[in-house]
């Protein structure tokens, strides 16, 4: 088992961001001695982090890095993982986890926009609040998240799971404006409240166990269903579109 | 400037009727003459393939429509990315790259012209704009008149001489090379929600038939004696059953001009289609080919399909409206004022799916029925059949039937029952296929008198020095090398400057843009003609001493051709 600690150096000009795709298990377990941009600039690691190293190196799968310090601006860290564990002990920036096919990333603050992005497996855990744009795809683009899990103990911002395609998001907390808009499969759980989700859905299933504002009109409803001791109602939609088959739960709404 | 001398190069240059001689090429001041230069640099081409610079005659590569796409698909971006360096700037995108993407790959292709297939009148400004800033190659403008009332009105009035004013007013105004028509009369039937069936129903308001419209056209363009003829992209297209509607639009085309077609009918591939719907949707290439040989006043441009992604975008607003319904995904749809209309959509072309395995074999299938090589040019009409960097593909594939016979395999199961390529075993040579992608180019577009497309004494010093040699290689039968060697160039010159080398962009700015300016006598002129003033202040949305592209600050580098009218 090997664990790498890296603690953010306050030494760096705290309005650049750090492009961190290095930092995953696979790299890392190999060697510490690779590059990072800070702003336009090529920095070695080392400059950037405090690094600690401690055991053997067996492969992605028994490493874990653990941040430590303010890594707000640490941007697509985990970046196509397939193993192993990084641990965020406070904020993480943007574009963390995309495109990940395995492993457990656990950020015990918050995390930024683009959490999980077209992640493919694996597991994220958020204890804190997450961005815009979890789990979801990128500008044009048709198929967000396709697999694995995103747990977020607290809010989410505006566009959670967008185009999710498969997988499951499950927000602890409140999402905010337009969740799930172009769903097209997966299960995006929703906790606390939500504002307007579900726009354009396609397929897959959505479950808002709060109060919905400014529901859609272009969902049918089909019925109730209790879970969890709740009832919920049931609408399929988005009849906008022609081929809406995806099935949302909300717990009390206001239409629009 | 540098002299080159190429020494021991294979060439090909159809025009000079020169088939694969081993020759020297000297390149003095940009030209190509006897002596070379005394100061020449000299590169020993060891006997590799030389031919004529590329000349692309169908393409969208500037514009509002091709800025368009991208807008509505920055995942494009995602792909073909490149960072700066050695004198090229940054590029991305794959279907529809930054303008800088498309001229650095072209360039390193050996293409050194091209020729965008459609410009709205009115988005002229930005297509100029677009072609400053595509540094390696000329540029040439097919100008939209599929819906210009003017021409309509005039040409329903049988006053072939006005529309032809009209057209020469306008080109000259926009700087504009050729005449365009896509989808005849479709913009004006599209701005009522409709479009029009096939060239026979006059079209309400105007009384007028598309029939009539080609033809009026076709005749107001040999008046003005344009150096290219009606760019021609027929009613109906991608609707199954439609090459009735291609056969009878060809049986229009007369034969009015001794030097170069009458008619240039654009990307027929998607144009030769039989069956009544989707569920029997054939290939009827072989009777669009056949016509096509009895005619040799119509040339022809294939619009090949390649399998992958790409995005479609063309003048033809209700037709991309048709493809949305079948896709259901991104669309865009615009309406340019009394002019033309427009659409994009993002499409995605597979090998599993029967009518896109039909789309790919009816565009191979044409080349190689086509028997005259000068009447049947290779294209995707990038970006819509594929993006141009799949060229060297279909050449190899036109070239080698093993390659064929290999890749339909791995099409749909069913494709045979619906396609004649099986059966067609012919091979292109290096000369067909320098025939269809430089020299047929060249006097369709009638750039041979510009010194374009071949390599004469005092031609222009386009080259593109191929890693290949012909004598050592089997097209049949080495396909891989042959599609290596037509994807990059050992050097490429546009106008005697070396622009590329193996895979380095090693020049800037060498661009200019050719447009016609037909001379009109004083009685035809239409800047003070009241009707056109008239339009201007009453339909459109900018005046008609605002509407010419400003010549200085649009075309810094151009060549205007005065062509002698027959008013």
């Amino acid at each position: 088992m090997r664990r790498i600690t890296l603690i953010v150096r306050g030494s760096t000009n705290p309005f650049l961001p750090i492009e961190a795709e290095v930092i995953t298990p696979e790299i890392l377990c190999k060697t510490v001695r690779v590059n990072v941009y800070v702003g336009n600039q090529k920095m070695q690691l080392s400059e950037v982090f405090d690094i600690r190293v401690d055991g053997e190196a067996a492969g992605p799968s028994a490493t874990e890095i653990v941040l430590i310090g303010d890594a707000s601006r640490v941007k697509r860290v985990g970046e196509y993982m397939t193993d192993g564990r990084i641990i965020v002990d406070g904020d993480i920036g943007m574009h963390c986890g995309d495109f990940m096919t395995g492993g457990t990333i656990e950020i015990m603050g918050n995390a930024g926009d683009w959490l999980g992005r077209e992640m493919l497996g694996g597991k994220i855990i958020c204890h804190g609040n997450v961005g815009n744009y979890c789990g979801s795809d990128y500008r044009g683009g048709r198929k967000g998240m396709r697999g694995g899990e995103i747990l977020v103990k607290g809010n989410a911002g505006d566009y959670c799971g967008e185009s999710l395609f498969g997988g499951v998001i499950r927000v602890m907390g409140n999402a905010d404006l337009h969740a799930g808009t172009n769903m097209k499969g997966g299960n995006l759980i929703i906790e606390g409240d939500a504002v307007m989700p579900c726009g354009d859905m396609f397929g897959g299933e959505c479950t808002v166990f709060g109060h919905v504002d400014d529901f859609m009109p272009t969902f049918a409803e089909i019925g109730t269903v209790v879970e969890n001791n709740q009832e919920l109602t049931v609408f399929t939609g988005d009849l906008a579109h022609r081929n809406g088959k995806g099935t949302l739960r909300v717990g009390s709404y206001t239409r629009i | 400037m540098t002299n080159y001398l190429l020494k021991n190069a294979c060439v090909i240059d159809p025009v000079n009727k020169i088939s694969q001689e081993m020759m020297d090429i000297a390149i003095v001041n940009g030209h190509i003459t006897e002596e070379p230069s005394k100061t020449a640099e000299v590169i020993n081409c060891g006997g590799t393939l030389v031919m004529p610079g590329g000349i692309d005659s169908h393409t969208h590569i500037c514009g509002t429509k091709v800025n368009f796409g991208r807008y509505m698909s920055p995942e494009d971006m995602r792909a073909g990315r490149a960072p700066r360096g050695n004198g090229m700037r940054a590029v991305s995108g794959y279907s529809i790259p930054t303008t800088y993407g498309n001229s650095y790959r072209y360039a390193l292709m050996g293409y050194t012209t091209l020729t965008e297939g459609a410009m709205a009148p009115l988005e002229a400004r930005h297509t100029h704009e677009e072609f400053r800033h595509t540094p390696l190659q000329d540029g040439l403008i097919m100008t939209l008149f599929d819906g210009d009332w003017g021409v309509m009105r005039a040409i329903a009035n049988c006053d072939i001489k006005r529309a032809a004013a009209l057209i020469a007013w306008r080109l000259s105004a926009v700087k504009g090379y050729g005449v365009k028509l896509t989808n005849p009369l479709g913009a004006e039937m599209w701005s009522w929600g409709k479009n029009v069936e096939c060239i026979r129903k006059p079209i309400p308001f105007f009384d007028l038939s598309p029939a009539e419209y080609i033809q009026g056209v076709i005749k107001a363009n040999e008046i003005l004696g344009l150096p290219h003829s009606v760019h021609l992209h027929c009613n109906n297209l991608g609707k199954p059953g439609n090459y009735t509607c291609t056969l009878g639009t060809m049986g229009l085309i007369p034969d009015l001009n001794e030097k170069r077609q009458t008619a240039y009918l654009t990307h027929v591939q998607f144009h030769s289609y039989g069956g009544s719907g989707w569920n029997d949707f054939c290939s009827r290439a072989e009777q669009v080919s056949r016509m096509t040989n009895l005619r040799p006043q119509i040339t022809i441009d294939i619009g090949q399909v390649m399998f992958g992604r790409t995005t479609t975008m063309t003048a033809d607003g209700p037709m991309e409206f048709n493809l949305y319904r079948l896709y259901q995904d991104k669309w865009s749809n615009h309406d340019v004022e009394l002019e033309t209309a427009s659409g994009v959509i993002p499409v995605m072309y597979r090998r599993k799916n029967l009518t896109n395995s039909i789309m790919w074999a009816i565009g191979l299938e044409l080349a190689l029925l086509v028997e005259n090589p000068w009447q049947c040019l290779l294209t995707t009409d990038n970006p819509n059949g594929a993006p141009f960097v799949k060229y060297p593909e279909i050449i190899g594939l036109l070239m080698s039937n093993e390659y064929r016979e290999k890749e339909f395999e791995t099409v749909h199961a069913t494709t045979a029952k619906r396609v004649v390529l099986p059966a067609l075993d012919r091979e292109l040579t290096f000369d067909e296929v320098a025939v269809m992608t430089r020299a047929g180019q060249a006097r369709a577009l009638g750039l041979l008198e510009l010194g374009k497309g071949h390599l004469g004494i005092g031609a222009e010093a386009d080259i593109a020095v191929y890693p290949i040699v012909p004598d050592k290689i089997d097209p049949a039968k080495q396909y891989a090398e042959i599609i290596r060697g037509f994807a990059q160039t050992k050097y490429t010159f546009k106008g005697g400057s070396m622009i590329s080398r193996d895979d380095d962009i090693v020049a800037d700015n060498q661009n200019r843009m050719f447009w016609c300016s037909p001379k009109i006598p004083k009685a035809y002129d239409m800047n003070n003609d009241p009707e056109l003033i008239r339009t201007f202040e009453r339909y459109y949305s900018i005046r008609k001493e605002n509407y010419p592209v400003d010549e200085e600050y649009y075309l810094p580098r151009s060549i205007k051709i005065e062509t002698e009218t027959k008013l």
